[in-house]
């Protein structure tokens, strides 16, 4: 698993590569964890190489995405697979981000 | 023998006690039987008495009125005295009883016969004679019966005396004064009477044997005394009086205390060796009674004994089958319970299964009968079971050859039912054969009897050839085997647990152990205190075949080897190879559950998980030793709820209820067992 964090102007942009299962997310959580700060601007979650996720990984994203919420910022899950798409539709994810 | 002993105080308390009661009610009876015998004694007495002196003043009133009735002729011819002779002979010519009569006149009353007294009686022959009393020798004028009336001026009774002319006969003699015109006393007329009557009189009134009359005169003299010559009169006789009136005589019946008494004597002599007799009799029936009641105790122990040694018997019984479950901890593919719920008297119910060559040999059997014998024949059958399945595969011909060696030594006809059956752990294909047996339900798609051919119970028939029979069990199918004893399982109502009843507690899922719990509880409410008449015996096998496994430690990065065994099993199965990530996803949540919280931080742990391919689907069990915890109890996860509403945990479970077709949770002996399920 690994995590790119870009930053353009007033976007963040996080790209996943790889599976973020639940110890991916443990892995990599200390670095989401730190664009906490950024919520209050636009963070988008690239996950045109994310090939598997959790709940754990699930949980990163909520986590970002109530943050935002807080702070006025916005959250953009853009690219996702069929199957990652079934798995935010199982947990009703869809329409608590914007998909693109 | 102290308890003996005590029973000895017992007993002889109760003889005492019953002695004194029969005792007592002896003396009240005796001393009312006294009061009302002495009562009837003294009125037998008085009337006796009574009579008698009614009788004696007949005699007196008649002399006395014939006395009386002739003073005045008596008077009327006083200046002619030769008359007088006329009226005592008159007197006595009249009157039967009285015996002679004079008129005396006072002397000096006739101016030429200074005495005169002409004397009327009756002679030996009965006619009457005639004799003057006037004589020197007999000197009437001074004797009491002419002395008294003159100085009474009144009838007088003379005291009795012994006539001395006359026979001896005793007599009495009334006599009364006559006044003439001028009020002068002018004679004495008199009448003797003999008392020979009296002797009759009272010698006739012995109302007791031994009882006697006296009559006594004024002065004390006994006139009459009709008590024998043997007769001794004692201080306690009994003494009845009474006075004869104008004679004043007394009379008196005297009764010895023995005569009244006697018959209450004899009588309580009677009551007394009948008392004795009760007694006795009591005594000797309390003797037999401890004697049979030691006897019934030596018997009790005696009982005890055996029964104490029927329970050894079923010690040993009991020790012969596998008890304790699960019987093969290192085996996923097998969950197995088992267990006999004894009568009060030891039967002849077995179960036995074991392990040889990957196959699962098991029966369950039940002998006919009760006892030390049905339980012989049980341990019997069970070693000829071990032994015969020890080389031979084919349950038919085990359960031939059981039957030839039972019915070979079978001198008590005895029978076994018996189920066997045999399983083959690697392919699931269960042989088995049964002989007379109820059929074991199959827990498949639904609960259903094996079809099972009757053949014959065990021991009936040698020779016989057993038929057996094939069925293929799938993962997660199961097999309940009992005895009639479930069944047939009685309430107080004589109501049986019956088949309906036990297939209902068989609906719901659960673990071997679990279904065993449950279904002895649900007899155990049905029977309530009725006592239990047959043995209940239940065997339960739970078919988990074990086509994968992986064995994960308690490390997160475990996870990263769920892909591959998860991609395997999915290629295995008649799955859609689409539904692999998912499929993946459900069990990570499931196992990364386990191994983050099941076990304390810092410590190994293992986690278990096996993935069965059936015909319907795919089945995924994770079982861990870690703490109780059944991730299905949780609540399910709103995801409809808005971002700031959403809890951040929670999703894990919710994922796996969303991609699985049946999630279930049990904790049996330690270990966290979670099936997860996806039907194709």
């Amino acid at each position: 698993m690994e995590v790119k964090i870009v930053r353009e102007n007033e976007e963040v942009v996080v790209s996943f590569i790889g599976r973020l299962d639940t110890p991916a997310s443990q892995e990599i959580a200390p670095q989401v964890n730190e664009l906490v700060a950024d919520a209050g601007n636009t963070i988008i979650l690239d996950c045109t190489e994310l090939s598997y996720i959790s709940s754990s990984g699930l949980r990163i994203f909520l986590t970002l995405r109530k943050a935002a919420a807080e702070k006025g910022g916005k959250v953009i899950v853009r690219n996702i697979s069929n199957e990652i798409r079934s798995v935010f539709m199982m947990t009703g994810f869809l329409n608590l981000f914007e998909i693109q | 023998m102290t308890k003996q002993a005590g029973r000895n105080i017992k007993a002889l308390w109760l003889v005492i006690i019953a002695a004194l009661t029969l005792e007592g009610t002896a003396l009240v009876q005796l001393h009312f039987s006294q009061k009302g015998i002495r009562n009837e004694a003294s009125m037998r007495a008085k009337v006796q008495l009574t009579a008698t002196q009614n009788r004696i003043m007949d005699i007196v009133n008649q002399t006395e009125a014939a006395v009386r009735n002739n003073i005045w002729i008596a008077q009327w011819c006083m200046e002619y005295p030769d008359s007088m002779v006329r009226v005592c002979q008159r007197l006595v010519a009249d009157n039967p009883v009285v015996a002679g009569s004079t008129v005396a006149m006072v002397p000096g009353y006739l101016r030429h016969r200074p005495l005169f007294a002409p004397y009327v009686f009756r002679d030996a022959s009965d006619s009457l004679r005639i004799l003057s009393l006037a004589t020197p020798e007999y000197d009437y004028p001074n004797q009491e019966w002419f002395t008294e009336p003159i100085k009474l001026g009144d009838g007088y009774w003379s005291e009795p005396y012994v006539d001395e002319g006359g026979g001896e006969m005793l007599m009495t003699t009334f006599s009364v004064p006559i006044m003439d015109a001028k009020g002068k006393t002018a004679a004495v007329i008199t009448a003797d009477i003999s008392l020979e009557w009296l002797t009759e009189l009272l010698g006739r009134t012995r109302i007791f044997p031994h009882s006697y009359c006296t009559m006594v005169s004024r002065s004390g003299e006994v006139m009459l005394n009709t008590a024998g010559p043997e007769t001794v009169s004692m201080d306690d006789d009994y003494v009845f009086e009474a006075v004869v009136e104008r004679t004043g005589w007394k009379m008196s019946i005297t009764i010895p205390k023995a005569d009244i008494f006697g018959s209450l004597r004899s009588i309580g002599a009677l009551v007394a060796i009948l008392q004795l007799l009760g007694l006795l009799m009591i005594i000797y029936m309390l003797r037999s009674f401890i004697k049979g009641q030691n006897k019934f105790m030596e018997l009790d122990q005696k009982q005890e004994r055996m029964e104490g040694e029927l329970h050894v018997a079923r010690g040993i019984q009991m020790s012969m089958v596998p008890k304790v479950f699960p019987a093969f901890p290192e085996r996923f593919d097998l969950d197995m319970a088992a267990d006999i719920v004894p009568a009060k008297e030891v039967g002849g119910d077995l179960y036995d299964f074991f392990i040889r060559d990957e196959k699962l040999f098991f029966c369950i059997g039940d002998v006919s009968g009760k006892g030390v014998p049905a339980s012989l024949v049980m341990a019997v059958t069970r070693t000829s079971f071990r032994n015969l399945s020890a080389r031979e595969d084919s349950p038919g011909r085990i359960v031939t050859a059981m039957n030839d060696s039972l019915s070979a030594m079978n001198e008590s006809s005895m029978f076994v039912t018996l189920f066997l059956g045999v399983l083959n752990l690697t392919d699931g294909r269960l042989r088995y054969c049964n002989a007379g047996h109820n059929p074991p339900r199959a827990l498949t798609d639904s609960i259903h009897p094996l079809p099972v051919e009757a053949n014959l119970p065990l021991g009936i028939m040698g020779g016989f050839e057993f038929k057996e029979q094939s069925v293929d069990l799938q993962y997660d199918d199961a097999l309940f085997l009992y005895t009639d004893g479930l069944t047939e399982a009685e309430n107080a109502a004589h109501e049986q647990f019956g088949e309906e009843r036990m297939d209902e507690v068989l609906c719901v899922r659960k673990s071997a152990e679990g279904h065993l719990e449950n279904i002895k509880q649900k007899v155990s409410e049905f029977v309530g205190d009725a006592p239990q008449s047959d043995d209940l015996t239940i065997l339960f096998i739970h078919y988990l075949p074990a086509t994968h496994r992986l064995v994960l430690h308690n490390k997160i990065e475990e996870i990263a080897l769920l892909p591959d065994f998860i991609g395997k099993t999915v290629a295995a199965s008649k799955l859609n190879p689409d539904c692999e990530d998912s499929l993946n996803l459900a069990i990570e949540e499931a196992v990364s559950n386990v191994i983050m919280y099941a076990y304390p931080e810092g410590t190994d742990g293992i986690v278990n998980l096996d993935a069965a391919v059936s015909e319907k689907g795919v089945t995924f069990t994770i079982t861990d030793t870690g703490k109780a915890f059944d991730p299905t109890a949780k609540a399910e996860v709103d995801i409809s709820a808005g971002v700031d509403e959403r809890p951040i945990g929670g999703l894990g479970i919710h994922l796996v209820r969303k991609i699985m077709d049946s999630v279930r949770y049990e904790r049996i002996a330690g270990k966290n067992i979670l099936y997860l399920t996806k039907n194709y």
